[in-house]
């Protein structure tokens, strides 16, 4: 099967990463070489401590910066080689939960949820507030959905980051440190959701998530656990 | 000397690098335009309003009280002795190339940049400093379309709508001041005025405003989304935005003079 997200001999480094990704970078040596193949339904885990780059991995695998060496494919394309407007279009494919959240301040949380198909859909207003209303529902936001993020906790800021990266129904969801400072049950529910159900295959959603560790209740739901410190990368299970 | 040359080079071609990328965002910015998705539109239409609301209306005030105290100071303190010289007829000129061709854009600029360049620096630099920036990337929708050209467009909007209020404005407390100080008739006063208000002072206006209002737009959003290190960096940003818009604002206007004015 061909993998959804597949990282061929990319060189992995701590580099500053861009504000926005047609801006400069200031490029640094790779001091990691990482070869990785997530393949459909599967949920993998690459973790590894802030010195391991692997806070870089996410925006690789959108596209958001381009490799050092070696290519990063994403759902069977080279998302960084693209033209701008056609590297915005394909990210809309993929579900991406940036670390620290991301939600627009000045937006509510159901707000946050509208944008993406607000700004990059044809959906009727009518079917854009189903479709948020099903997914306020879903994460359980009903009661905090028309709080600022600052207004809200940090697991209702979590739930709603994630509810946007769901917004189109993605099948592959980017998760970057997605259970940074939750309790294990929210990160299991967080998780849950992401995959969105099972099926004969495995999970209905391919999960790629990145972060410092992974709560222990968690580990039996992860297919792949890959494990990045001081240049080598080890398969944990 | 060769250490002096060598460090006024470097300086030269930082400076120019600082320009090039300035440039090229801005570039990126306008040609950003073509790619604004149908759907985008009504999305960045709605931040553009805010940013309107925001940069044009809550200046009014602000606005007309510069406008007003500036014509009252320059009528007051000028006509009287124009009087003595019998040149009070020059009152028009001094109205309409002082403060509707010069000092009217330029305070106006001054005034949006202290208001809504520094907010739009503010703002936009802590977006990418909360990664909100990335995040609006990683979801698909070009920070250009929804953070930056609202603003470009916003600024530009205001800033000719308030040019053209601080001038009427400008000409209504001359008008006061004129009747309140030399007892001139306001017939007289709107005949002469007008007689030296031509077709290219109005012109130049809205040049003007077209010139101000994208420097006050690009200048302080690129400074916004070049922010790195973190929190700490903002007020730096804030600061370089507003001296750069300042700055470019004032050579732009020295060229429009030296260029279009003769």
């Amino acid at each position: 099967m061909t993998p959804l997200v597949a990282f061929l001999e990319v060189g992995v480094s701590r580099a500053a990463r861009t504000t926005m990704s047609s801006l400069p970078v200031v490029s640094t040596e790779p001091d990691t070489m990482l070869t990785l193949e997530v393949a459909p339904h599967q949920t993998v885990a690459v973790l590894g401590d802030e010195t391991s780059g692997v806070d870089a991995l996410g925006g690789l695998a959108l596209g958001l910066e381009r490799p050092l060496t070696g290519r990063v494919l994403t759902l069977g394309t080279e998302i960084a080689t693209l033209e701008r407007s056609a590297q915005l279009a394909f990210r809309r494919r993929v579900g991406y939960l940036p670390a620290g959240d991301g939600l627009m301040q000045n937006l509510t949380l159901r707000d946050n949820i509208r944008l993406p198909l607000r700004f990059g859909s044809d959906f009727r207003p009518r079917e854009i507030e189903g479709r948020v209303d099903v997914i306020v529902a879903q994460l359980r936001l009903t009661r905090v959905a028309d709080l600022r993020p600052a207004q809200a906790n940090a697991e209702d800021r979590r739930r709603a980051a994630l509810g946007r990266a769901l917004a189109f129904d993605p099948e592959l969801v980017v998760l970057e440190e997605p259970f940074d400072g939750l309790t294990d049950r929210a990160a299991a529910e967080l998780l849950e959701a992401a995959r969105g159900g099972e099926t004969a295959e495995g999970a209905r959603r391919t999960v790629f998530l990145t972060g410092p560790d992974l709560p222990a209740l968690l580990r039996p739901r992860v297919d792949r656990t890959v494990r990045m410190a001081r240049g080598r990368v080890e398969e944990v299970r | 000397m060769t250490g002096l040359l060598a460090a006024i080079g470097r300086g030269t071609a930082r400076w120019l690098g600082r320009v090039g990328l300035l440039a090229r965002f801005a570039f990126e910015a306008f040609a950003s335009i073509r790619t604004l998705p149908g759907a985008g539109r009504r999305v960045a239409a709605r931040v553009l309003l805010n940013q309107l609301r925001f940069t044009a209306l809550e200046a009014v005030g602000l606005i007309i009280l510069l406008s007003g105290v500036l014509s009252y100071l320059t009528i007051s303190s000028t006509i009287a002795q124009l009087d003595k010289v019998g040149a009070s007829e020059l009152i028009g000129k001094l109205m309409v190339v002082a403060i509707v061709r010069e000092l009217g854009p330029l305070l106006t600029a001054i005034a949006v940049v202290g208001r809504s360049g520094t907010a739009i620096t503010a703002e936009l630099a802590t977006n990418t400093v909360l990664g909100e920036v990335r995040a609006l990337e990683g979801m698909g929708i070009d920070p250009y379309h929804y953070l930056v050209l609202p603003r470009i467009f916003g600024c530009v909007v205001s800033v000719i709508t308030l040019m053209v209020l601080f001038d009427v404005i400008a000409l209504l407390g001359g008008y006061l001041a004129a009747g309140l100080f030399s007892g001139m008739s306001g017939a007289r006063y709107l005949g002469i005025v007008l007689a030296n208000l031509t077709t290219q002072d109005v012109v130049l206006t809205v040049f003007k405003g077209l010139l101000f209002g994208t420097v006050i737009g690009i200048i302080p959003a690129y400074e916004g989304l070049t922010v790195r290190r973190g929190p700490t960096e903002i007020p730096q940003a804030v600061i370089r935005g507003t001296v750069h818009s300042l700055g470019m604002i004032f050579v732009l206007a020295a060229i429009i003079v030296g260029v279009l004015v003769r």
